[in-house]
């Protein structure tokens, strides 16, 4: 016998190898378990401390975070694997005439182009199925795919993309909402109505609260367009293995919807589809449906490999969904003591090219748009519009972060106006416990009162300079 | 083609890569350490952020055949040989790290700023992490994260006594 260790301890195997540090971290305590709940479920009582609330507690994938040890779609790689790129169009308005993609097919590395028509339904959206994959033949906004590319390498795939050549037949255009609503404005989606969808909430009778009221206040305000940000693109990778089964990998929140879209788009029956959702790197409302999926399937489907692709930061701006532009009209009547008697609100969402989840985002405005405010007349309607512009969609708060703007800017203005400290006119009217909303929906646990008067004590309301 | 050889968290590595190649595709692609993110390619997230020769640089924007000869430090190279980095320990504590996609560019820019400066202050933090976004946390948690750690670190007790209350429960 020697005295030659039998097995190979941590020291020999990490000798010049790379992942030596962070393997070593393996062996570290797993971070902080959860406290323990109790088995029997715990119905806590108005006041008490229940186990959760105000308790510390750590995420449980942090560790690996922290490491860079979480595998995001980018993070993988599959044998074979191809890289795709979009062609975008470039031009807010137009007809596609002619695509040529030639030079693209004919450059080595490149193993498949993919254009609008080959696309089995092209058409998804969670509300209307009213976009297309790759625009076939209307381009409805700049940022539209309309042709992509499998290769080797991105940089083949990016200069593939380039050699692709659209001829275009520039239609009318129309960027501004209050235009595209008018009769005469162009149709984005002919011959529907630019006009998409609309949502009106009416309680009592604001007439007669504007006749009664002291005084009539009317404001305007206006909130631009936002984009996600993820600080990870959208990335997805889809394989179509030889058995007519496709397998995605993508960062989708909602990925039961994505894998109903990607069946409905691909024309498969929904058992063919797997849809793997990874880690998110930031999704904001912004991943919330599919985008490139369909296309990486079938560009997997032509090349036979599986297919990776990953947004570009440009492509994030100008071809995924954005939080909606808003323009809104209050008209509020108050009493002299700045109670609120009648409100009439008017909202116009800017919803670009396509719906996504605008519909989603007008109702939950429109029935926020009163504020959190007791008042006995109110009127809201809103309006989601149809422009030839980057579309707009799910954004942290559907649409409800617009509306506070605006009826919290007009309730400064009222108390100013009326000479009332902007504190004390919001506890003259705020919602209280069983206060029903506008739409009838009777509240409970009601406690923003009590959150103005602390935060008012916290900053220093009464005493600041 | 370029010849590269750098030394990537203690190990010399070489590749054969065209001029073109960035340290950040080099890393991620040749020697597949994924752990440096691609965040926007045109050096505006931070995602991407390595030390090379102790210095916060972005990946992207690095030439690979740039840092031949270095040292690259990546976030695989974070963790010590028994125990976390104490900025990593406390990002993981503090809920510093969300999505976590920024998170090994924001801590290797942490471990820049306290290599060179143990008592930061805020604005020195601030600073520091200027050129590394982060869309989930608001900041405010990762900034109070690189004090405590700027305070273990400075304070190796405090940091044993820290290691003590997290894991020695079980």
């Amino acid at each position: 016998m020697t005295d030659e260790p039998k097995t190979l301890t941590r020291e020999r195997i990490a000798v010049g190898d790379m992942w030596r540090y962070a393997d070593d971290a393996r062996s570290l305590p797993a971070a902080v378990p959860p406290k323990t709940l109790p088995s029997e479920p715990l119905v806590p009582q108005p006041g008490q401390q229940t186990l959760a609330v105000g308790q510390r507690v750590t995420r449980p994938d942090s560790r690996n975070h922290g490491l860079g040890r979480t595998k995001y779609i980018d993070d993988l790689a599959f044998p074979g694997m191809l890289f795709a790129k979009f062609k975008r169009a470039g031009i807010a308005s137009a007809r596609i005439m002619r695509i040529d993609t030639s030079a693209a097919e004919a450059m080595p590395g490149v193993m498949a182009v993919l254009t609008g028509n080959e696309i089995p339904v092209n058409s998804f959206g969670p509300t209307f199925q009213d976009q297309p994959v790759l625009a076939d033949p209307i381009v409805r906004h700049a940022g539209d795919g309309v042709a992509a590319v499998a290769a080797v390498t991105e940089q083949i795939a990016a200069e593939a993309v380039e050699k692709i050549t659209v001829d275009y037949e520039p239609l009318p255009a129309v960027f501004d909402p209050l235009e595209a609503m008018r009769d005469d404005a162009y149709k984005i989606h002919a011959p529907n109505s630019n006009i998409y969808a609309s949502k009106v909430v009416r309680r009592g009778d604001v007439d007669k609260g504007f006749a009664q009221s002291d005084q009539i206040f009317e404001g305007r305000f206006t909130t631009q367009m936002v984009e996600h940000v993820p600080l990870e693109p959208h990335a997805a990778i889809a394989e179509w293995d030889a058995n007519g089964r496709l397998t995605v990998w993508a960062t989708i929140g909602r990925i039961t919807l994505a894998r109903a879209d990607l069946a409905r788009t691909l024309k498969l029956p929904m058992n063919r589809v797997r849809l793997i959702g990874t880690f998110v790197g930031g999704n904001f409302g912004g991943k919330n449906e599919i985008s490139q999926e369909p296309a990486l399937a079938l560009l997997s489907k032509k090349a036979g490999r599986p297919v990776k692709g990953v947004f570009t930061r440009n492509d994030e701006f100008i071809s995924s969904t954005t939080r909606h532009p808003f323009i809104m009209e209050y008209k509020t009547g108050v009493t002299k003591d700045g109670r609120i008697l009648a409100r009439s609100v008017r909202l116009i969402l800017d919803g670009g090219a396509y719906c996504s989840w605008s519909a989603t985002t007008l109702g939950k405005a429109c029935i926020l748009a009163s504020g959190p405010y007791k008042i006995d007349n109110v009127h809201s309607e809103a309006h989601v519009i149809y422009t030839n512009k980057t579309m707009t969609g799910a954004m942290r708060g559907f649409g409800a972060p617009q509306v506070c703007f605006a009826y919290e800017s007009h309730m400064d203005d009222i108390a100013k106006a009326l000479g009332i400290d902007p504190l004390e006119i919001r506890l003259r009217n705020v919602f209280d416990e069983g206060t029903s909303s506008p739409t009838g929906q009777v509240l409970h646990s009601v406690v923003v009162r009590e959150s103005l008067r602390n935060a008012a004590d916290r900053f220093g309301w009464e005493t600041r300079s | 083609m370029t010849d590269v050889t750098i030394t990537v968290n203690g190990s010399v590595r070489s590749a054969s890569v065209p001029p073109e190649t960035t340290l950040l595709k080099l890393l991620r692609d040749v020697f597949q350490l994924t752990g440096t993110k691609l965040g926007c390619d045109v050096g505006d997230c931070g995602a991407c952020t390595v030390l090379v020769d102790g210095m916060a640089v972005n990946a992207c924007l690095m030439l690979a055949a740039q840092a031949d000869g270095r040292q690259v430090l990546t976030i695989e190279g974070l963790a010590m040989k028994d125990r976390l980095h104490p900025l990593q320990k406390v990002f993981e504590e503090s809920g510093a790290l969300q999505c976590g996609f920024c998170g090994p560019g924001m801590l290797l820019s942490a471990k820049a700023l306290l290599d060179d400066n143990p008592d930061p202050s805020s604005h020195d933090i601030r600073d520091a992490l200027a050129g590394n976004l982060c869309r989930c946390t608001g900041y405010s948690k990762i900034v109070e994260a690189v004090q405590d750690a700027a305070r273990a670190m400075r304070d190796p007790r405090t940091e044993d006594t820290r290691q003590l209350e997290m894991h020695g429960h079980d």
